[in-house]
C-alpha cells in the first residue's frame, strides 16, 4: 500500500461525510418549517389547483374560439350563436398540477472554491423540491454542463424527498458550461412546459443568454438563482501568476497587484450586474444567491419578493 | 586576507558551479505559480495594465537572483574561512597548567581558587589571538590534559569547566615536563601557570626542566591563607586487647598567629570526643587517644576555629580512619593440657577455641587454626593453618632433625609478624628437636645447633612448627609466650596488627586484595565506581580524594570487599598562603597579560550570520509576495 493509497482510502469517507451533512437532520428540520411558511403565504388556495394557462374542461370560463368539427356540441356556446349567429365554442382554464424543473448548473466552476456554490446550489434546490412536492407539483431536478448530465424522474408528494436528497448528493461538478446547448436538450425531452429554476454561477464562455433564451422560448417560465461567491469577486491573489479557468484551462499570465484587483472587482461586480440588467429586460425572475447566507433565509428571502409560485 | 579553511582555486571552482547551478534554478523558476480561477473572461479587463507592470516585475525578479547569489557567495566564502594574513603569521602556543591541588579548594577568593582560576583562564583564552592555539592542562599529582591543542573556544570551555582541585599536592616538575614536551617544535611557546603558589619547594626546578624556548608565565590565584590542619591521622587496635584501640593525630597551625580550634572525633559516625586545643604560630601539635572506646568500624577527626568560623582550607579539617575488622577466630586445640597454652588464648576474647584430646575424631566444622600440642596428628582440610607445639617425627610438617640439649634463640625473624614485639635472645630450653627445613619453608627463629622455629605451607595450609615444648623452657614464663601464640593466630587469620589506618592522597596506593582476582572495583568516598588493577595480590590506583574507600573483588557470591581510608595528610599542601611569583631557582616567571575579551573574532561566523539575516528578509518578501 501505497503513500497515496492512504490519502485515496482516507478522503472517501471524507467525501461521503460532506454529502451526508450536506442533508442533515437540521436541514430537513428547516424544510419542514419552510413548507408551512409556504402554506401561509399561498393561503387560501386549495393544493394542487394552480390555474394553468393552458385551456381545457376546467369549471371557470376563459375564452371562445371557432367551432371545428369534431368539437363536442355541449362546449357550443348557445347564447353567442343566437346574439350573433355564429359557432364558438366555451374555452375553460384547464385546472392541472405545476410542473417544476430545477435545473442545477454541474460544471467545475460551480465546485471551484471548496464547492461552496454547489453546495447552496443543491440546498437550494432540495428546498424548493420539497417545497413543491408538499404542495403536490410535479417536480423534476435535472444536473446540466454541456449537455444534460443527469436526471431525476418527475415526481410528487412530499415523501419523495428523500429522493431528491439522493439525486442531489449523487451529483458532481465537472464538465464545462455550455447552457445553450444543455438546455436545449432539456426542452426537447420535456414538452409538459412550467416553471424552470436555473441554479447557477452564469460563468458560461459562450454567454449565460444563450441558456435563458432556450427556456424562454420554448415557453418555459425561467428563474435565474444565480449563486455567489464574495470570495471570487475579490480573489486572495498577489504577485506573478499564471491564471488558469478551471474549466477550459485558458491561460493568462499577468502580475497581480491592489489596483489590478480593484479593476477584477469592478468586472466581477459588471457581469453580475448585466445579469440582472438582462432578465429585468426579459421579465425573467432573478435572484442573487450569496454562498455565506443561510439557505433557508435565501429562500424565505424568495417568497417574500413573490412571484416564484403563481 | 588569506583562507585558512578552504583554497582560492577550490573556492572559484565552487563558485563558478553553484553560480551556474542557481542561474540554472533561476531560469527553471521562470514558471509562474498556476492559479485557477472560476472565469477567465472577467480578468479579460484587467489584461490591458499587464504591459505596465511587467517592467517592474522584471526587475524584481532579477532582485531576487541577486539576493541568491549574495547567499552563495557570502556562503563560499564562509567555508573558505578568511583571515587576516597578520593574525596567522603571529599564532602563539599556550599550556595553560591549572593547579588541582588541594590547596585551591582553599575559600580565601570566594567561591574558591579553583573556580577563580576557572574564571581568569576562561578570560585568557577567550582573549587569545584568532590564530593562538592553547592546551588546557590540569595539574595534580599528575598533569592530566583536559583538551587538544586548539584555538577553538567551543572545544576549550568544557575543558576549562571540567577543571577540578583534588585532595592532592601539584607535581609542578611533572607539570612542566608534560608542558614542554607538548610545545616541543611549535613556535611562539608559552606555558602559563595558573596556581596559588603552594607548589612544594620549585627552587631546583629550573635544573631539572629544560624549557628549550617556551616562556613561563604565571597567573597568582587567592590572597590569605588562615588555616589550621589535621595532618596526621591513624589509629591501631591494641595487639593483646583488639576490642581497644588507640588513636594518634596532629593538628597543625600555618599561620603566623596563635589560633584555638576545637577538635572533634566520631566514632562509626558519632561524636566520642570533643575537646579544645591552643596552638601557637606554625606549630604541630601531635595527640594520643589511648584506649578509645566507643568505635569499632570508622574513625573521623574534625577540627574548626573555637570562635566558629571557618578556615580557608576546610579540605583538611577533615580526617578519616578505618580500624581493622574483628572476627571471632575459631581454634582447635589438639592437647592433654596445657595450662600455659590455656592461659595465653584466654587473653584474647575474639578466639572461640574447641579443644579435644589426641587421638579423638576431630570435629568436622572449619576452624582457623589448629594448635597440636606435642600432636602431629592429620587435620582435615576444613582447617585453615597449624601451629604445631614440638611436634612428633611421625606427622610433623617439618622433618625433624637431631635432638638438642640446652639451646635458646640465637637468630629469630624480628620482622615477621609471629614474632613481632618479642624479646626472646635470653629463652632458655632444656631440650627439643632442630628441624630439617624443606627448601620452600621459611626458618623464623633458629639456635646454634639448628633451626628451633620454622614456618611455611603444607598442601595450602600454612603452618608455624616450634621445635620444643615450651613447658621445657622459660618462654612460658615470659609475655613473650602469649604474645607468640596470638600472633601466630593474627599470622594465620591475616588479621594484620600493623594494618594501614588510612592512605594518602596523591600516593599510588597498593591495597591487599583477600581474592586472586586480576581486576577488582574500588568505590570512591562519592559512589563512583572504578575498575582498577590488581598486581601481587594487591589492588593498584592512584588516589586523589579523601574519605572512605570500598575495595570489591569477585564477584557474585564469591566477592570479597575491604574498607580503607585516604586522607591529604599533607602538611606543605596545608601551607596555603598564596605566592603573587613563581620562582624557579634564578628564572622567575612572568606575569601574565590578559588580552581584551572577544578579540577572537572568526570572520566565518559573522559571513553565516549575514547568510541567516538574508534568508530571513528573503522569507519574509518572498511570503508577502514582494519579491515573486
Amino acid at each position: 500500500m501505497g503513500l497515496l493509497d492512504l490519502f485515496r482510502r482516507d478522503s472517501a469517507p471524507r467525501a461521503s461525510k460532506r454529502e451526508h451533512q450536506l442533508f442533515d437532520d437540521e436541514f430537513q428540520r428547516k424544510l419542514e418549517m419552510l413548507a408551512l411558511v409556504s402554506r401561509r403565504v399561498f393561503a387560501g388556495r386549495l393544493r394542487a389547483e394552480r390555474r394553468s394557462k393552458k385551456k381545457g374542461s376546467g369549471l371557470e370560463f376563459a375564452d371562445h374560439r371557432d367551432y371545428v368539427p369534431g368539437d363536442d356540441f355541449r362546449s357550443v356556446d348557445w347564447n353567442v350563436y343566437q346574439r350573433f349567429g355564429k359557432l364558438l365554442v366555451r374555452l375553460y382554464e384547464e385546472e392541472e398540477d405545476l410542473s417544476i424543473y430545477l435545473i442545477v448548473d454541474c460544471s467545475t466552476s460551480m465546485g471551484f472554491g471548496d464547492k461552496k456554490k454547489f453546495d447552496q446550489a443543491r440546498r437550494l434546490c432540495a428546498a424548493l423540491a420539497y417545497v413543491g412536492l408538499a404542495n403536490l407539483d410535479r417536480v423534476t431536478i435535472v444536473g446540466v454542463n454541456d449537455a444534460l448530465v443527469s436526471r431525476m424522474p418527475t415526481t410528487r408528494g412530499k415523501g419523495r424527498i428523500f429522493k431528491v436528497f439522493e439525486f442531489l448528493s449523487q451529483l458532481e461538478p465537472r464538465g464545462v458550461t455550455d447552457l445553450g446547448t444543455a438546455l436545449k436538450t432539456f426542452v426537447a425531452q420535456h414538452k409538459r412546459r412550467g416553471l424552470a429554476v436555473l441554479f447557477s454561477d452564469l460563468y458560461d464562455p459562450a454567454g449565460f443568454e444563450a441558456g435563458i433564451n432556450m427556456l424562454r422560448f420554448n415557453k418555459f417560465e425561467p428563474y435565474v438563482v444565480e449563486l455567489v461567491d464574495p470570495a471570487e469577486v475579490r480573489p486572495a491573489l498577489k504577485g506573478d501568476v499564471r491564471i488558469y479557468d478551471c474549466e477550459t484551462g485558458e491561460e493568462r499570465e499577468l502580475t497581480v497587484t491592489d489596483s489590478m484587483l480593484d479593476k477584477m472587482q469592478r468586472a466581477a461586480l459588471d457581469y453580475r450586474a448585466s445579469i440582472e440588467r438582462f432578465c429585468a429586460q426579459k421579465q425573467v425572475p432573478y435572484f442573487p444567491a450569496d454562498v455565506n447566507t443561510p439557505f433557508d433565509e435565501l429562500v424565505l428571502r424568495v417568497f417574500r419578493r413573490g412571484g416564484f409560485l403563481r | 586576507m588569506i583562507f585558512a579553511g578552504l583554497p582560492l582555486a577550490q573556492l572559484l571552482m565552487i563558485a563558478g558551479a553553484a553560480t551556474a547551478l542557481t542561474v540554472l534554478l533561476y531560469v527553471l523558476k521562470l514558471r509562474r505559480r498556476p492559479v485557477p480561477v472560476p472565469f477567465a473572461r472577467i480578468w479579460d479587463a484587467v489584461f490591458r495594465d499587464r504591459q505596465a507592470t511587467e517592467l517592474f516585475s522584471k526587475l524584481r525578479r532579477l532582485l531576487s537572483l541577486l539576493f541568491q547569489l549574495a547567499l552563495l557567495a557570502l556562503l563560499i566564502l564562509a567555508l573558505g574561512n578568511p583571515k587576516p594574513k597578520a593574525a596567522i603569521l603571529e599564532g602563539r602556543h599556550l599550556v595553560v597548567l591549572v593547579d588541582g591541588s588541594a590547596s585551591m579548594k582553599a575559600i580565601d577568593v570566594k567561591p574558591s581558587r579553583i573556580e577563580v582560576a576557572k574564571a581568569e583562564v576562561r578570560k585568557l583564552v577567550h582573549g587569545l589571538g584568532s590564530a593562538d592555539r592553547a592546551l588546557i592542562v590540569e595539574m595534580g599529582s599528575l598533569p592530566s590534559p583536559l583538551s587538544t591543542m586548539s584555538s577553538d573556544v567551543t572545544e576549550l570551555d568544557p575543558a576549562i569547566d571540567s577543571l577540578t582541585a583534588s585532595d592532592t599536592r601539584a607535581d609542578l616538575e611533572r607539570g612542566l615536563s608534560f608542558a614542554v614536551d607538548s610545545l616541543r617544535g611549535l613556535p611562539k611557546a608559552e606555558i602559563v601557570v595558573v596556581s596559588d603558589g603552594v607548589l612544594g619547594d620549585s627552587s631546583e626546578l629550573e635544573k631539572h626542566v629544560d624549557f628549550g624556548g617556551a616562556s613561563l608565565k604565571f597567573m597568582p590565584i587567592g590572597k590569605s591563607g588562615n588555616n589550621v590542619a589535621i595532618s596526621q591521622f591513624s589509629v591501631r587496635r591494641y595487639p593483646l586487647d583488639k576490642s581497644r584501640s588507640e588513636v594518634m593525630l596532629e593538628v597543625a597551625n600555618t599561620n603566623d598567629q596563635p589560633v584555638q580550634i576545637e577538635l572533634t572525633l566520631l566514632g562509626d559516625g558519632t561524636i566520642i570526643d570533643v575537646s579544645r586545643i591552643a596552638l601557637g604560630p606554625n606549630e604541630r601539635l601531635p595527640r594520643y587517644y589511648q584506649d578509645l572506646a566507643g568505635a569499632s568500624r570508622t574513625l573521623e577527626a574534625k577540627i574548626r576555629l573555637a570562635d566558629g568560623r571557618s578556615d580557608d582550607l576546610p579540605a583538611d579539617d577533615h580526617a578519616f580512619a578505618l580500624m581493622p575488622e574483628r572476627h571471632r577466630a575459631r581454634v582447635l586445640l589438639i592437647s592433654r593440657g596445657n595450662t600455659y597454652l590455656d592461659a595465653a588464648l584466654l587473653l584474647d576474647e575474639y578466639l572461640d577455641v574447641t579443644t579435644v584430646p589426641p587421638g579423638r575424631p576431630l570435629p568436622s566444622e572449619h576452624f582457623d587454626v589448629a594448635i597440636l600440642d606435642g600432636v602431629a596428628d592429620s587435620l582435615p582440610d576444613t582447617v585453615g593453618a597449624a601451629l604445631y607445639l614440638n611436634p612428633p617425627e611421625d606427622g610433623s610438617p617439618a622433618k625433624l632433625g637431631h635432638a638438642i640439649k640446652d639451646f635458646g634463640f640465637d637468630t629469630w625473624d624480628k620482622k615477621s609478624p609471629i614474632l613481632r614485639f618479642l624479646a626472646l635472645g635470653d629463652v632458655q630450653v632444656a631440650e627439643g628437636h632442630a628441624f630439617a627445613p624443606g627448601p620452600s619453608d621459611h626458618v623464623l627463629g633458629a639456635s646454634e645447633q639448628g633451626p628451633i622455629l620454622v614456618s611455611g605451607v603444607r598442601a595450602g595450609h600454612k603452618f608455624v612448627a616450634l621445635g620444643f615444648d615450651p613447658r621445657n623452657s622459660d618462654l612460658v614464663l615470659r609475655v613473650a609466650w602469649p604474645l607468640f601464640v596470638l600472633n601466630s593466630i593474627n599470622a594465620f587469620v591475616e588479621e594484620d596488627t600493623g594494618y594501614v589506618s588510612s592512605f594518602r592522597t596523591g600516593d599510588v596506593w597498593r591495597i591487599p586484595v583477600p581474592s586472586s582476582v586480576d581486576s577488582a572495583t574500588l568505590i570512591d568516598p562519592r559512589g563512583g565506581k572504578h575498575t582498577v588493577p590488581v598486581k601481587e595480590g594487591r589492588a593498584v590506583y592512584l588516589g586523589e580524594e579523601a574519605g572512605f574507600y570500598k575495595l570489591v573483588a569477585g564477584s557474585g557470591s564469591d566477592a570479597v570487599s575491604s574498607e580503607f581510608a585516604a586522607n591529604l595528610s599533607d602538611l606543605a599542601e596545608s601551607s596555603i598562603t598564596p605566592v603573587s611569583a613563581l620562582s624557579l631557582g634564578k628564572a622567575r616567571a612572568e606575569p601574565v597579560v590578559l588580552g581584551a575579551p572577544g578579540s577572537k573574532r572568526e570572520l566565518w561566523v559573522y559571513l553565516l550570520a549575514a547568510v541567516a539575516a538574508l534568508s530571513v528578509i528573503e522569507w519574509i518578501t518572498y511570503h508577502r509576495r514582494v519579491t515573486v
